[in-house]
């Protein structure tokens, strides 16, 4: 009867998985314990707000904050489907880019601003958070696009480090002199991403993505074409960059950490995560993005804290999302040198000084004036899928840039006419 | 002679073709960045052993590999007993309706498991129960294709066997419980190790009902696991060579069982 | 021979005389708890589904009855249809390995073969790895600038694809990676059929004066048919339901999605990432028909290639 025993065994194991598998919190007194969830993306940024949760939970004995991250890739998916579902943390990462339609939705609830002195932050920042005027979530922090370049590859091909003045041909020359096809060694990666990437150049030369009331495309807009096709000609006609479907076999941070690579445009946040790496990490540095054809433009982005509208603990959770734009809190955080440069300029020293071996101050307080918000429309996932969808056509230099960028239009000015 | 050569021949080549891509990924897994990306590849590995450290303090796998052993402990104790149960009754009891209800439960095998996703996943959104371990076990306690497979073991056994229980004076929960499952172990292992290997794998109910990477299993696990470290291989590889070792090591050890559970299901089937 | 064990089972748990609505109640009690389990996460998802399929959905829930727009729209959508092409695609590439473990099979049946553990591990360990570590493993091999394929095809003069960065490769990737990993599973299927097959036909065969190969078509694949037969459905049905492979192969930016994405993944794409879950579950009932379709017509085709003893 071996069978028998170890079956009642399995069957006991299973009613104590049940029994622990469950994560309801316990049903107590509402007033005495309350336990609550936030949701984030960035692992880099966990430690950190683990400091910031921890100092939290000591100012509210009676609040508990589980601090839950998931990655990127699925985040967005993630949290649609559970805010569908009822089940979302009680505060949640949002950005400027699914901030109106989950606004819309009544899904985040408005932040009482008799609450919250948010004259600190940067206009352009709050203004991402805001949707028909009111402020659907709390500031935390602030990233802008740079130049980041490999300090030994410059160093051999003897070329002078990128400065804040340089134009797109001083950057083209760079790149053509760092690109070394014997070696697989490229100048500047060609990457086919909006916020990091081609929105940039799209901007520096005077182009833009969405009309300023929202109501058409501008990608059939010579100006923006012209941004695009400083990337699709740098991949297929300069061959600066590794091909479109290298590029997809390897993501760009991970072919910028192999050390082949002398540039690369990319996030503030980007930091953290290449200081991490001891191969490759101290032999990178941060510089401002090129002035472009128009003018000098840098995509800045900020990540804000949001309040499930349906939380079963509102008032805890609004209090959580203010100290979290709190001073203190972002000083916490700052100095725990995370991914994230705190919005707030009195608190930033500490991030500066947990990144001493790039030039992030210098950097970034070069690019803010030149900021430029994330172009957004009540649906801006419906049409980024667009994008999505057809951009790898030009960047395999399948069909002309052109063209493709004048289908994008098409179809992102019937998805803005519907909203 | 020569032919059972070329037969060896043969089949090491194809075996090497096997071999490979798991020698590959325990090499690179020990590598640094710089290295997996070398041409021509190496195969030397540099024995960076944080790899291995490293994926442990971003990711709770410690976490998801004790959530995949409960989820496939309970699942596979639930798949045993309860197609076991229906089995047994299939094979060995006789009711009206009977045939109708057996060829109901085969009906269900035909379905792909696409058509259950989005109601089930509002069922767990009503119990409450996402982000749970129970929603992970229920749905994956019961199936059709056990209550098949058992059912053919039961139906072997000859039919003196009840006959003489029954004369004791034995009920059929005993003449199941006593008689009868002790002699279709072998049906019992096979069945119990491919649930084992099924639910140790499985990648989109997973993914699905489970988003906090608390109670994710290793596979859902492993593809977020991507999400944060983009094609960074020799971590990516440290990570699933962790959550796919336990089951090649049972299989290893438990060989005989599960390809012979395999060779039934296809000579029964 | 099903149906008359069958009768001889129901015989043997009823003998005449006794009271038979006794064992009506054990055999209800005992089904009881699995037939409610397959009602709640079987039956009743089934006809939601085929509800939903019927309805638009609102992007944090809410459903609204559209009727037959969903299949409308699917049959002029180039993602569903290229869907289509691609899982069958796929679904023939895989099948195509069917000889190939039909090969194994018989080289492993080699009488008083040495090392059989040995070969039967290593052709069954992708059968046991976990599919998401398959897939990684496997882009990293694919890569199309340092994966070991292109550069073992670089020393044959042969300059490599980025076979899964290229819509026009990357099925073909998949599908050798879809080969690699069943071969195992088939080969220990044809291996039992192999050793069903009674000695007696080799034998008489032998005295006629047959050669290995001709005993190989003559009697081998004649009576291993009813194997291969089922080898194919099951092949089949699972090439069609390609996943996971696919998740963790390819990315969602990637150029080579469009001549990859299979049924299940743009399933995944609209029901779990875009949360239209009227039209993914019209997707779903597509899927449905499809497989039982093709399912239907190889039955049909058995009658004419299957040999039954």
């Amino acid at each position: 009867m071996r069978l028998r025993s170890s079956l009642a065994g399995l069957l006991t194991l299973s009613a104590v998985i049940t029994a622990c598998g469950s994560t309801t919190p316990e049903a107590g007194d509402k007033s005495e314990k309350v336990a609550i969830s936030y949701a984030i993306w960035d692992k880099n940024n966990q430690p950190g707000l683990q400091q910031v949760i921890d100092s939290f939970q000591k100012k509210h004995p009676n609040i508990s904050v589980k601090l839950e991250l998931t990655p990127w890739d699925q985040y967005w998916t993630k949290l649609q489907t559970a805010v569908t579902g009822g089940a979302a943390a009680d505060v949640f990462w949002m950005n400027p880019l699914n901030l109106p339609l989950y606004a819309k939705n009544n899904v985040i609830a408005p932040v009482d601003e008799s609450k919250i002195d948010i004259s600190g932050f940067p206009k352009a920042v709050t203004d991402g958070h805001r949707f028909g005027g009111k402020l659907y979530g709390t500031p935390m922090d602030v990233s802008v696009i740079g130049l980041w370049y490999n300090k030994e590859l410059f160093d051999q091909g003897g070329v002078k480090y990128p400065t804040a003045d340089w134009t797109w041909d001083d950057l083209k020359a760079a790149a053509k002199k760092l690109t070394v096809p014997d070696k697989k060694q490229y100048g500047l990666l060609s990457t086919m991403w909006d916020q990091g990437v081609f929105y940039n150049t799209v901007f520096q030369n005077g182009g833009y993505i969405i009309s300023p009331d929202g109501k058409k495309s501008g990608y059939d807009d010579p100006a923006t074409i012209k941004g695009l096709e400083f990337w699709t000609d740098i991949v297929n006609k300069d061959k600066y960059s590794p091909s479109a479907q290298a590029m997809s076999d390897s993501d760009g941070i991970t072919l910028f950490l192999s050390g082949k690579m002398a540039m690369t445009f990319g996030g503030s946040w980007f930091a953290a995560l290449y200081k991490a790496n001891t191969e490759t990490g101290p032999k990178v540095d941060f510089a401002p993005l090129p002035k472009g054809p128009v003018k000098n433009a840098a995509v800045i982005m900020g990540i804000t804290n949001s309040v499930w509208a349906k939380s079963e603990h509102p008032e805890e959770s609004a209090e959580f999302a203010r100290y979290l734009a709190s001073e203190e809190a972002l000083k916490i955080l700052s100095d725990s040198g995370g991914a994230s440069l705190p919005a707030l300029t009195s608190a930033q020293d500490g991030y500066y000084k947990a990144f001493p071996g790039y030039h992030l101050k210098e950097t970034i307080d070069a690019s803010l004036p030149n900021g430029v918000p994330f172009p957004v429309s009540l649906n801006t996932a419906k049409w980024l899928a667009v994008q999505e969808k057809l951009l790898p056509e030009a960047w395999s230099g399948k069909r002309p840039t052109a063209d493709v960028a004048k289908d994008i239009a098409v179809q992102m000015n019937e998805i803005l006419a519907k909203e | 002679m020569s032919r059972r050569w070329l037969v060896h021949l043969v089949l090491l080549f194809g075996g090497i073709v096997m071999i490979t891509p798991f020698v590959w990924q325990v090499v690179i897994s020990l590598q640094t960045v710089t290295e997996s990306m070398r041409t021509p590849p190496s195969l030397v590995p540099s024995w960076q052993w944080h790899n291995f450290v490293d994926i442990f303090k971003t990711v709770p796998l410690g976490r998801q590999f004790l959530n995949t052993v409960l989820v496939t402990v309970a699942v596979t104790a639930g798949q045993l007993l309860f197609c076991s149960l229906a089995a047994f009754a299939f094979a060995r009891l006789s009711f009206p309706g009977r045939g109708l209800i057996f060829t109901f439960f085969l009906a269900v095998l035909m379905v792909p498991g696409e058509l259950f996703l989005l109601p089930r996943y509002e069922i767990m959104q009503k119990l409450d129960w996402l982000n749970t371990l129970q929603a992970l076990i229920a749905p994956g306690i019961f199936g059709a294709f056990g209550v098949f497979l058992l059912r053919q073991f039961f139906m072997s056994l000859p039919k003196e066997l009840d006959e003489a229980a029954r004369i004791d004076g034995a009920n059929p929960a005993q003449i199941y419980w006593h008689i009868m499952l002790p002699l279709i172990r072998p049906g019992l292992l096979a069945l119990g190790l491919l649930t084992v290997m099924w639910t140790w794998s499985s990648l989109l109910w997973p993914l699905v009902v489970n988003t906090d990477p608390e109670q994710m299993t290793l596979s859902a696990g492993l593809a977020s696991l991507v999400g944060q470290y983009l094609t960074n291989y020799p971590i990516l590889f440290a990570g699933s060579l962790v959550a796919s070792l336990p089951v090649i090591v049972l299989f290893m050890v438990m060989q005989r069982q599960l390809i012979a559970g395999i060779a039934f299901t296809g000579s029964k089937g | 021979m099903l149906l008359t064990r069958e009768r001889a089972a129901a015989k043997a748990a009823a003998p005449p005389g006794r009271r038979p609505w006794r064992d009506w109640l054990w055999g209800y009690a005992l089904i009881l708890p699995m037939a409610l389990g397959l009602a709640v996460f079987y039956l009743w998802p089934i006809i939601q589904t085929f509800y939903l399929s019927f309805t638009e959905s609102g992007p944090f829930g809410g459903e609204e009855w559209v009727g037959l727009a969903n299949f409308t729209e699917l049959f002029g959508d180039e993602e569903m249809l290229g869907a289509l092409r691609n899982s069958l695609f796929y679904a023939l590439i895989v099948l195509a390995g069917v000889p190939m473990s039909i090969v194994v099979a018989v080289l492993l049946n080699t009488p008083k073969l040495r090392g059989l553990g040995l070969y039967r591990t290593l052709y069954f360990l992708p059968v046991v790895t976990m599919p998401a570590a398959i897939g990684l493993t496997w882009r990293y091999l694919y890569n199309g600038e340092f994966g070991p394929i292109n550069w073992l095809l670089s020393l044959v003069g042969i300059k490599g694809p980025f076979w899964v960065s290229d819509p026009e490769f990357a099925i073909y990737a998949l599908g050798i990676v879809g080969i690699w990993s069943s071969l195992g599973y088939n080969a220990v299927l044809f291996l039992a059929g192999l050793q069903g097959i009674p000695r007696h036909y080799y034998e008489a065969a032998e005295i006629d004066g047959a050669g290995r190969v001709r005993q190989f078509f003559r009697i081998t694949l004649p009576l291993l048919t009813p194997t291969t037969f089922f080898v194919v459905v099951i092949t089949m049905i699972n090439a069609l339901q390609v996943f996971d492979l696919i998740y963790l192969m390819i990315d969602e930016t990637s150029p080579a999605l469009p001549g990859a994405r299979s049924i299940v993944f743009l399933f995944y794409e609209t029901g779990f990432v875009q949360h239209s879950r009227g039209y993914a579950a019209a997707i779903a009932v597509v899927l449905l028909g499809l497989i039982l379709a093709l399912t239907a017509v190889q039955f049909r085709l058995q009658r004419r290639w299957v040999h039954y003893e």
